[in-house]
């Protein structure tokens, strides 16, 4: 058990618990300790030497056990002869400790001295200055002028990709290995590490490819000096340049809270562009980190190839027009279907968005439709996560179990954290037709055949081991995702864990309940509105008037492209001209959701709200408005001149958002660690969060409210059968989707298009791997390079979504 | 491949750690993969990495921390002079001149042959007999003591005559 102990630091007298370290006390009492290798969120390792301080201890008489008393009645204080690190000192009753006394500064500017004796003065032209911690504490503890005469200043080349995403600059790296550490103990993967020794030492990564994490970013932002830097930031701009904007990360339901930095440049022909992607602290939901995807695929925003002007189909020639005369042709043809409207929307767009497109399609009494392959939207949203679910307070006696989702690809700070609630004792148990990488940090690893998912989930209602360890944890969440699964797979897959976590009264409680890891960032948020997804979407498309928005079908199904050549009228509202749009009668440019404001739902039902960091490009306008616009003209009544009147009215009429409001949704608490102050050196570059922790909804399950949950039969699953090979979707952190491949330098990450297969049905189709092979079925045909695998079993082959091949759902497929 | 070529070596070195503990026999296992060429080459870099479940960049961090590993081929003897401040107190400096003058190296360098690469090393604990230098090669590490230049000369000629011998 922790206890508080009382200590004075500097004078000021602060209560804390016991398993406090010097440096984090002092943080808490408002002083700063100059520092270089700590890192709040890693184990200390006391190697810069830069947190010297005098710590005195009172001096206890052994055989009492009580303090010595000097003669003024106080204890007298035992200091040691040399300064001590505050970084791997623990407090304890009584202590003082001393930051600026002769001996502590005189220690610190040794230290900086003495860094200073092989750092390169290219301060200038180095993409850190300005935000250094380096530099900053230099200026502050710095003595100087240097006393050291020799010339030895350890002189390397300027710049080493460590992969094509970070570039090292080795000259100016001072050894602190947080880098490293946190690769090692945060991410998990060491793919860094310290080559030679003393001044010969360097940082190196020997994987493949380069620098093999999808962290990677994150060990630029707690970099304390400029060795390790971003190739997208490179020379990009200088920090006192950049202004931020909050915003969420919008490539996976995480929903990261990150800060877009921006600027105003020559470059871009006078316009404001986005510089770069950093954290922002949300201690809930992201920590202080973010994925590479999130930090380096933003590039999309400012693509040459985005829609300015709505466009009109004239002579079976899409031509530009005006707004109005394309939204009112949008609102006759709409008005004329009637109930024969259907709205077909994606994840990709906000709540104010889905919620105007609701509203409408009901005014309409048309159909509101999810544009999705994952389905159970409806049990996540009833039963959810327990308001005030925080993984980080997950561990011992807890137990997470993750299904038919590769977390590390799809979700991947999601991974992070349950990875590391299962270093802090959290049983893990993660089920899975195929390996991942999250196999290795799991108590129990389930493998189980395609189709078997529902089965699997029901056994751990048993008795076994890890059903035990399931059933029994003081906490438990569940995780599942589509790897493998189409809409129809995935739906019983949810009824399944919603029967499994009400069997086991892990609901209606903070780390309790269901996550859904959904393909966009806010479909969560669009079941929650009341989008359902169409089991035989080609079917209901014929003779309807469609409005498709943030939703590309034809590109991604030849059945989808064929029905829409059907359909009576078809609008697209998209950032790009998409296959979906080449069908359409009008095109309504829409801005991206880093031109205005609005709020996502996470997949833990957090809304958050993300804000305007540039302005909007050309004529397009924020998807709510046009929807406003479109049915203002058929007398419908939505807001559409801001996004915060939206949601009031969302808020008004959607129970689990009720008392919901903009201002609610930017409430800040106080955060530890403290990070993004004067004090890069501390948390990292990483920025503090001053606009809004968003708020989790409240769930029918926390409310107390009986969710009714279908029952599903264990062999709902599709399975090859003999002699056939059965394709199934999986998920790629960096696959060919709009929001992703506009980023030119992900290019290698992103890859060739694959087809996994076990080494018997490689053998069995005379094929190896590496080797380029033809695919088909239905209506699709294409090539794919054939990868070995040899966890899925035989009759299954793996085909990775948004690559190329449109795979929807599993499909027995030809290889030639 | 290690494992192919010496199971039973392999599978005695794994057996002295726990099993979760394993990475542990990265050392010894090192050691061996380095007595096949005097360095540890790429595939057995990679081979140790996956048998103990760590990174093939922790490998290559552990072969550079310590300096009797090596990761770049060089001579068959490797000839480490002590020139720490008692031995270059006592000569060693110049004895390591003449050495290398009469090989036509340079410290760090090979000779043509590739039989002979002088390097230098920290503190050997012997500084009462300098000049000296250990030996690093296939047939394990040797300490030579109170050494001149004709001495390791003659040593060098009697080395590759055994070499020769073995051949």
């Amino acid at each position: 058990m922790t206890k508080q102990v009382t200590l004075t630091i500097d004078g000021i007298q602060i209560d804390v618990p016991d398993e406090t370290l010097v440096v984090d006390a002092a943080k808490k009492a408002g002083i700063d300790i100059p520092v270089f290798c700590y890192h709040p969120k890693m184990e200390p390792v006391g190697m810069c030497r830069m947190c010297l301080v005098e710590i005195g201890r009172p001096m206890i008489n052994r055989s009492t056990g009580q303090p010595v008393l000097n003669e003024d009645g106080q204890p007298t204080m035992q200091f040691m002869p040399k300064p001590e690190t505050a970084c791997t000192n623990l407090v304890s009753e009584g202590m003082v400790v001393l930051t600026q006394s002769e001996s502590a500064k005189e220690a610190q500017k040794d230290i900086i001295e003495f860094l200073l004796t092989s750092h390169p003065l290219d301060c200038p032209i180095c993409d850190k200055g300005g935000e250094c911690p380096l530099q900053n504490l230099t200026m502050e503890h710095g003595p100087g002028k240097s006393r050291f005469l020799f010339d030895g200043k350890f002189k390397m080349e300027k710049q080493i990709r460590l992969g094509e995403l970070i570039v090292l600059d080795r000259e100016r790296c001072i050894i602190c290995a947080r880098c490293v550490r946190f690769q090692e103990e945060v991410a998990g993967q060491a793919v860094l590490a310290i080559d030679d020794r003393g001044r010969g030492s360097e940082i190196i990564s020997v994987s493949e490819p380069g620098f093999d994490s999808v962290f990677s970013g994150n060990t630029t932002d707690i970099c304390p000096v400029g060795a390790l830097t971003t190739t997208d930031f490179r020379f990009g701009a200088r920090p006192w340049e950049l202004l931020s904007a909050a915003s969420i990360c919008g490539q996976c339901p995480v929903g990261c809270n990150i800060t877009f930095n921006t600027r105003r440049e020559a470059k871009s022909a006078g316009k404001v562009v986005i510089k770069r992607v950093m954290p922002r602290q949300n201690e809930q939901v992201n920590e202080t980190w973010i994925c590479d995807k999130g930090r380096f695929a933003y590039h999309y925003a400012k693509s040459k190839e985005r829609l300015s002007k709505p466009l009109l189909r004239k002579d079976d020639k899409l031509k530009t027009t005006s707004w109005s005369s394309a939204t009112k042709l949008v609102a006759e043809k709409l008005g004329e279907a009637g109930k024969d409207t259907i709205v077909l929307a994606s994840g990709r767009l906000s709540n104010e968005d889905l919620f105007n497109l609701k509203s409408l399609a009901d005014g309409l009494g048309g159909k509101a439709v999810l544009y999705t392959e994952m389905g159970g939207g409806d049990l996540v949203t009833q039963i959810g996560v327990g308001q005030g679910t925080n993984f980080s307070d997950m561990g011992q006696g807890d137990a997470i179990f993750v299904i038919a989702s590769d977390l590390y690809e799809e979700a991947p700070i999601w991974w992070l954290r349950v990875k590391q609630a299962a270093d802090r004792g959290a049983k893990l148990i993660v089920a899975n037709s195929r390996e991942t990488k999250l196999d290795k940090f799991a108590n129990f690893v389930v493998r189980y055949s395609n189709g078997d998912e529902v089965k699997t989930v029901q056994d751990l209602g048993g008795t076994g081991k890890i059903a035990q360890a399931f059933s029994k944890a003081d906490n438990a969440i569940v995780l599942f995702g589509s790897d493998g699964l189409g809409l129809e797979g995935s739906t019983h897959l949810a009824t399944a864990c919603a029967n499994l976590l009400e069997e086991t009264g892990h609901i209606g409680k903070a780390n309790n309940g269901l996550i859904g890891v959904w393909p966009k960032a806010n479909d969560q948020g669009a079941w929650e509105l009341g989008f359902h997804p169409e089991p035989d979407l080609a079917a209901i498309l014929k003779g309807k008037a469609v409005y498709i928005v943030g939703a590309d079908p034809a590109n991604d199904n030849p059945a989808l492209a064929k029905a829409l050549k059907k359909a009576k009228f078809v609008v697209v509202q998209d950032l790009f001209r998409t296959a979906t749009a080449e069908l359409a009668d009008v095109i309504l440019p829409a801005q991206t959701y880093t031109e205005r404001d609005g709020t996502f739902t996470s997949g833990e039902r957090r809304a958050q709200r993300f804000y305007a960091a540039v302005p909007g490009l050309g004529e397009s306008k924020p998807d709510y408005a046009i929807t406003s616009e479109i049915a203002e003209k058929l007398n419908i009544q939505l807001e559409g001149t801001s996004s915060v009147l939206v949601f009031e009215k969302l808020a008004a009429s959607v129970k689990d958002f009720a008392g919901l409001s903009y201002a609610k949704l930017a409430e800040v608490t106080e955060q530890w660690p403290i990070v993004g102050r004067g004090d890069l050196y501390y948390g990292g570059s990483t920025y503090e969060n001053t606009q809004g922790l968003g708020v989790q909804l409240v769930s029918a399950s926390d409310r107390g409210e009986t969710v009714s949950i279908p029952k599903v039969r264990n062999d709902a699953g599709l399975r090859p059968k003999k002699d056939e090979l059965l394709a199934v979707p999986i998920t790629k952190l960096y696959d060919r989707g709009t929001t992703v491949a506009p980023t030119e330098f992900l290019t290698e990450r992103i890859g060739d298009v694959t087809i996994a297969l076990h080494p018997e049905a490689a053998k069995k189709l005379g094929v190896e791997a590496g080797k380029r092979v033809k695919i088909s079925f239905e209506d699709v045909e294409g090539e794919a390079v054939v990868k070995i695998d040899e966890t899925i079993s035989a009759g299954v082959a793996l085909v990775p979504r948004s690559m190329g091949l449109a795979i929807r759902e599993p499909v027995v497929i030809k290889v030639q | 491949m290690l494992a192919e070529k010496y199971p039973e070596e392999v599978k005695q070195i794994l057996g002295r750690y726990p099993p979760e503990q394993k990475r542990s026999a990265v050392m010894p296992l090192l050691f061996m993969a380095q007595r096949e060429e005097g360095f540890v080459n790429k595939e057995a870099k990679h081979e140790i990495a996956s048998m103990l479940d760590i990174s093939e960049t922790e490998v290559a961090s552990i072969i550079g921390f310590y300096t009797l590993y090596h990761a770049k081929k060089e001579g068959k003897y490797r000839f480490q002079v002590c020139n720490d401040l008692p031995c270059a107190l006592r000569g060693a400096d110049k004895f390591l001149e003449g050495l290398c003058d009469k090989l036509g190296v340079q410290v760090g360098e090979t000779t043509n042959d590739g039989f002979v690469t002088i390097e230098t090393v920290m503190c050997l604990a012997a500084c009462d007999k300098v000049p000296m230098f250990q030996t690093q090669s296939p047939n394990g590490i040797k300490y030579y003591e109170n050494m001149t230049i004709d001495k390791t000369m003659e040593l060098i000629e009697v080395l590759k005559m055994a070499d020769k011998e073995v051949k």
